[in-house]
């Protein structure tokens, strides 16, 4: 491919993957894949990727003097297309698949159950005393904390996530499922609290719902859970952190 | 790679018009490219920035130092440059991602195998950012010490293996694309950096190719096969530690908070089965194989995995059985 040709595509891709980035960062979807601490990361890198775009494109114009040594050859011939093509790969992909975080489809393969002392530390698990402002976090950890799951059943529950029918359950019950996620969705792993709902229309799995009503403990294979008996289920848009960071 | 696509895809095509309910197939695998590609995504997206610093620092290492200035700084006694050779992460904060292009270049300007190679494996978790986030995780218990001790043992193992071959280019590093930019050590300031830039473009893409293959290899198994059946897996002293270290290769995630993910198996796996996560995920993981497999002669890569994969078990193993 002919030096300047292969430029021109190269500064193209390189601001392409620039203003992806900064894209998902301006939309908040970037926080569909990443933890939050790395956004200001992401967000160098793509100021980082658009300046790299113009020193490229600044280098396919003609040169004279001593920069004339910057562009010795007439071709590029270290690289094919392909490798034009694969790293554009996730620019395409982020054009042609809607960003969606991780929802109800990945859970079959990934399974309930996160390791719980993520949040916890090594100093025990601390909580608001109103439970109304727990997340499905803290209370998949309190059930799991002998020294909190015994005061549990009758506390008012206020919780979101997205609806996951969990073959385990009976009918008329779901599970309120989230992800917990350190570094990106690739470390994520689900939790989820069971929602006794016989009310309205059956929602769908990966409907995002706001919940509120008092709590129960249940078992589901030989392990206690946190069921919450709801007074009221309202559908949301996926919130802008999809996710919860331990 | 056109015939292999189309033969996907032509399998895919018949795979829906022939079942039952093309429908529900349609949706079933709509469903799981949505998920692949939030996973892909979320992984190339974290690791980008990383891959870029690190060729910049491959670009500058490029323009800046001359193939003496290197031999120079290099000790020539092996266990020195073992030693200072993991010790290097120490300035150049760089996680697995980075560290890769930063060494081949090192290593084509001569900077000695065994040291360069050293650096290459502890530079992922010997870094200021991976200590302080372990640190963080653990305290400055068994763990946190553990870590770095068992990096650094690993490394420098490894890397004292190279020791026969101390400055020579071509039977460790593959060689490089043809070159596009002078390698004139003169030129202004402007014109150097220019080409730091140019340098790290082309590097960028190189590697990044490889960074995007791992990373779509690490989505498609995480999304096809069953994570919960191996976390299952926690007892006796040998079983977790090769789980977790899996596990580790599976994730491909940046070494700068792979603590944090460890600590969350705390109390579930055994601490041999953590310090082999800890230890191991840094050196090897699918993305980073790829970009080796790029980077390095093929036994290169042989050794860079094998060594880490059979010491990270004897330690993990070992630590399991003192411990219980």
């Amino acid at each position: 491919m002919p030096i300047r040709t292969y430029r021109a595509f190269q500064a193209l891709i390189l601001a392409g993957l620039g203003f992806f980035l900064l894209s998902k960062v301006w939309s908040g979807t970037v926080l569909f894949y990443i933890n939050r601490r790395f956004v200001l990361l992401v967000l160098l890198g793509g100021l980082g990727l658009l300046a790299l775009a113009q020193v490229v494109l600044n280098s396919r114009r003609p040169v004279s003097g001593e920069d004339r040594e910057l562009e010795p050859e007439s071709t590029h011939s270290g690289f094919s297309g392909w490798t034009l093509f694969w790293v554009a790969l996730p620019i395409l992909l982020g054009i042609l698949i809607p960003a969606r975080p991780l929802g109800a489809d990945a859970l079959p393969q990934r399974g309930f159950g996160a390791p719980l002392s993520a949040r916890d530390r090594g100093q025990g698990v601390v909580l608001p005393a109103d439970s109304s402002r727990w997340d499905i976090l803290d209370w998949v950890q309190s059930v799991e904390d002998p020294a909190l799951s015994a005061g549990l059943t009758g506390k008012p529950a206020d919780i979101i996530g997205f609806v996951y029918h969990d073959p385990r359950l009976a009918d008329g019950q779901f599970l309120a499922a989230r992800y917990t996620l350190t570094c990106c969705v690739a470390d994520a792993f689900a939790i989820g609290i069971a929602v006794e709902w016989d009310r309205g229309q059956p929602l769908a799995d990966n409907t995002w719902v706001h919940i509120q009503g008092p709590v129960d403990i249940i078992e589901i294979d030989g392990q206690p859970m946190a069921r919450i008996q709801a007074s009221s289920i309202e559908e949301i848009p996926i919130p802008d952190q999809p996710y919860i960071i331990p | 790679m056109v015939v292999f696509v189309s033969v996907l895809a032509l399998g895919v095509g018949l795979w829906i018009a022939l079942s039952p309910e093309p429908g529900a197939q349609a949706g079933f695998l709509a469903s799981r490219l949505s998920t692949l590609t939030t996973i892909f995504l979320g992984i190339f997206i974290e690791a980008a920035p990383y891959l870029l610093l690190g060729t910049l620092a491959s670009g500058i290492v490029e323009i800046f130092f001359s193939p003496e200035e290197i031999i120079r700084f290099s000790p020539r006694q092996p266990g020195l440059a073992a030693g200072l050779g993991s010790l290097l992460g120490l300035f150049f904060p760089v996680c697995e991602c980075g560290v890769i292009p930063l060494t081949r270049r090192l290593l084509a300007k001569r900077m000695p195998a065994v040291m360069g190679l050293t650096f290459l494996l502890a530079a992922p978790v010997l870094n200021p950012i991976a200590i302080a986030s372990t640190y963080s995780a653990f305290g400055s218990g068994p763990v946190f010490w553990g870590r770095l001790a068992a990096t650094a043992f690993i490394a420098i193992l490894t890397g004292l293996s190279f020791s026969r071959y101390p400055a020579v280019l071509s039977p460790v590093v593959r060689p490089f694309p043809a070159p596009v930019v002078g390698e004139s050590p003169g030129g202004s300031p402007r014109s150097k950096w220019v080409r730091v830039a140019l340098h790290a473009g082309d590097e960028f893409f190189e590697m990044g190719r490889y960074l995007v293959l791992g990373a779509s290899l690490a989505a498609l198994m995480q999304t096809f096969l069953p994570r919960q059946a191996l976390l299952s897996l926690t007892q006796g002293p040998v079983v977790p530690v090769l789980v977790l270290m899996l596990l580790a290769v599976l994730l491909s995630v940046c070494s700068t908070v792979d603590a944090f993910i460890a600590l969350a198996f705390t109390g579930i796996f055994p601490p041999g089965a953590i310090l082999a996560f800890l230890v191991f995920g840094p050196m090897v993981d699918i993305k980073s194989a790829w970009m080796y497999l790029r980077a390095f002669s093929p036994w290169v890569v042989l050794r860079l995995l094998l060594f880490p994969l059979v010491l990270s078990i004897i330690i993990g193993v070992l630590v399991n059985l003192l411990l219980t």
